[in-house]
């Protein structure tokens, strides 16, 4: 089979499993006896399952572009918006303007704009530190981001630490990451066209990323202004990251697997790599949340960062045993 | 058409890496930049392909200062081969190959050409990361020859030093053909037989600074190689072909490096 042809097959089964996922999402019913169905819902129902569909699939391909674009950028297999600080930057952005509307007595309205400034400030911050003799070093990037990482979510617990104990709940929820069944349209269409703009935007830079993921020397040496790709494409993956954060919260391992996974299917080659791992990411976050929603072990709806660190972890570890891999 | 430094000093954290360097690459011609550890050899080729922007002086590309080129077009110029090749993703061969097009028109054919030169069409869909280190450089050899205009400039640092004795052969051999065709081939060695054998001119660097500059059986002075290198050296005739240089071990008896 030829290259494109298999290419074309590759996309075509990923998008088939991701529409799976969708159907399954908006048809499967759980009966208050625990009996599992699959009928279109009832149309008090029915915008609920749409909008939990839209997160899914905003969270799912947003994180996924983002841990594509980070893997490129530092020439790092393990790089994820986790390992940067961006998913904690975002979640302090959202904690410190719960904080701020508790103590205020308002209500905030809207995670976005919190979690942009979180993972845009920690963003600079990693960015700045991590510049050695006006080059952006990946190895002190990489450094950088953990321990900043490690700052922000001390931050988190210390302003965990001053609300009244009635909105623990609600924050560790948050916390664990969770897909909310009612969510600001408002959120929603920003968070999902800025997943959807960084998806195309990913692609149309894929040329420039298999470059990138030459030596900076040689990566210049053939005509990648690489700087400023750099810097772009960190911007890029802080606003998805940013945006998954404020509709879920932080949600393991999605940004680290997705690109691994399709690279297994489509390879290496940056342009097919992005749609392929924003599909993986759907099937991923919208898959745990179906899973989710077919599992009662009587103790509530189990937040989905479990299922996706569940799934993750141990394919994240496949991966690093097998040898699988690559940038 | 040429390289050129002028007065080019470069430092890291107080350390000189290059002092006060003035010396030209001349088009159809291969220059071969020697000297011990730490001499400034790959600070130097850094300078020369625009990655580095030296703290004093300028590298000239073709008249033209090298930091106000932009990033594409001295790509369009320069082409460049580092001593240990990085690549990051699993990528074939070929596509490795095809990268050295990425600020030029796409070519199949010169990409076929570049794979042909080095021997390459056979594991031309192998992935990179699979092949040995030789191998390797084999393949980022060929994507600089890809990138390469006819009268283009071909900077290298140490490109053979990991390849089997035939294979570093026929490289030196490529390169000079590259330089007769007209580029200019600047070439950092660390193996002076090699250098004398190949090069037509050489720059012997001493702890950052030029020690000589020129044509490179006058540069290869046995005198000013021992008081750089610390070793005894000779040249050895052989008829009918250039004289060999030699060097002894332990500073006592010749003992030819072949």
């Amino acid at each position: 089979m030829s290259g494109g042809r298999r290419h074309l097959l590759g996309l075509g089964v990923l998008a088939a499993l991701a529409g799976l996922a969708a159907a399954l999402r908006i048809l499967l019913d759980r009966s208050p006896e625990g009996t599992l169905s699959l009928a279109l819902p009832q149309p008090a129902w029915a915008w609920v399952r749409w909008t939990a569909l839209a997160v899914g699939a905003t969270v799912g391909s947003g994180l996924a572009t983002s841990g594509v674009l980070l893997q490129a950028l530092l020439r790092n297999p393990l790089a994820s918006p986790f390992i940067l600080g961006i998913s904690a930057g975002a979640g302090l952005g959202v904690m410190s303007a719960m904080y701020v509307g508790h103590v205020a007595g308002v209500t905030t309205g809207s995670n976005l704009g919190p979690a942009l400034i979180g993972a845009l400030a920690v963003l600079a911050v990693v960015y700045t530190l991590s510049q050695r003799g006006g080059w952006l070093d990946p190895v002190s990037l990489v450094l950088v981001g953990v321990i900043v990482s490690a700052i922000c979510g001390a931050m988190i617990m210390f302003l965990q630490h001053l609300v009244p104990s009635g909105l623990h709940g609600e924050i560790t929820r948050w916390m664990m990451g969770r897909i909310p069944e009612s969510t600001p349209a408002a959120t929603l269409i920003m968070a999902g066209g800025l997943s959807l703009a960084g998806v195309i935007v990913a692609m149309i830079m894929g040329r420039a990323m298999d470059a990138a993921t030459l030596g900076d020397d040689e990566a210049r040496s053939v005509g990648l202004a690489l700087g400023r790709l750099r810097v772009w494409m960190f911007i890029l993956a802080g606003a998805l990251t940013a945006a998954a954060v404020a509709l879920c919260g932080p949600i393991a391992f999605v940004g680290l697997i997705a690109p691994h996974a399709a690279r297994l299917v489509l390879g290496p080659h940056h342009t097919l790599l992005v749609p392929a791992a924003a599909l993986v990411g759907i099937v991923l976050v919208v898959g745990s949340d179906v899973t989710r929603q077919a599992i009662d072990l009587g103790g509530g709806r189990m937040p989905i960062g479990v299922f996706t660190a569940l799934i993750g972890g141990p394919a994240f570890i496949w991966l690093l045993r097998s040898g699988k891999g690559q940038a | 058409m040429s390289l050129a430094v002028r007065d080019v000093s470069h430092w890291y954290r107080r350390v000189h890496a290059l002092d006060g360097i003035r010396a030209d690459a001349a088009p159809g011609r291969v220059t071969a930049v020697i000297g011990p550890n730490a001499a400034g050899k790959s600070t130097l080729l850094r300078c020369l392909i625009g990655a580095l922007r030296p703290v004093h002086g300028e590298v000239l590309i073709d008249g033209e200062p090298a930091h106000r080129i932009t990033t594409r077009r001295l790509a369009q110029r320069v082409a460049y081969v580092p001593q240990r090749p990085q690549v990051a993703a699993a990528f074939t061969v070929r596509a490795v190959v095809e990268l050295g097009r990425y600020a030029l028109p796409a070519s199949r054919a010169r990409v076929d050409a570049a794979l042909a030169q080095l021997e390459l069409t056979a594991i031309a869909d192998r992935p990179f990361p699979a092949l040995s280190v030789g191998q390797q450089q084999r393949a980022t050899l060929a994507r600089a020859v890809a990138q390469l205009s006819e009268d283009g400039h071909l900077v290298l640092d140490e490109p053979t030093s990991a390849m089997d004795l035939r294979h570093e052969r026929e490289c030196m051999g490529l390169l000079r053909r590259l330089a007769g065709a007209g580029a200019t081939v600047v070439i950092a060695m660390h193996d002076l037989m090699l250098a004398a054998d190949m090069a037509d001119d050489c720059w012997l660097l001493d702890g950052g600074r030029l020690a000589a500059a020129g044509p490179a059986r006058e540069v290869m002075d046995l005198q000013r190689l021992r008081a750089v290198f610390g070793v005894e050296f000779e040249w050895v005739d052989r008829p009918g072909r250039s004289p060999l240089l030699v060097a002894a071990t332990n500073g006592t008896a010749p003992q030819a490096l072949e």
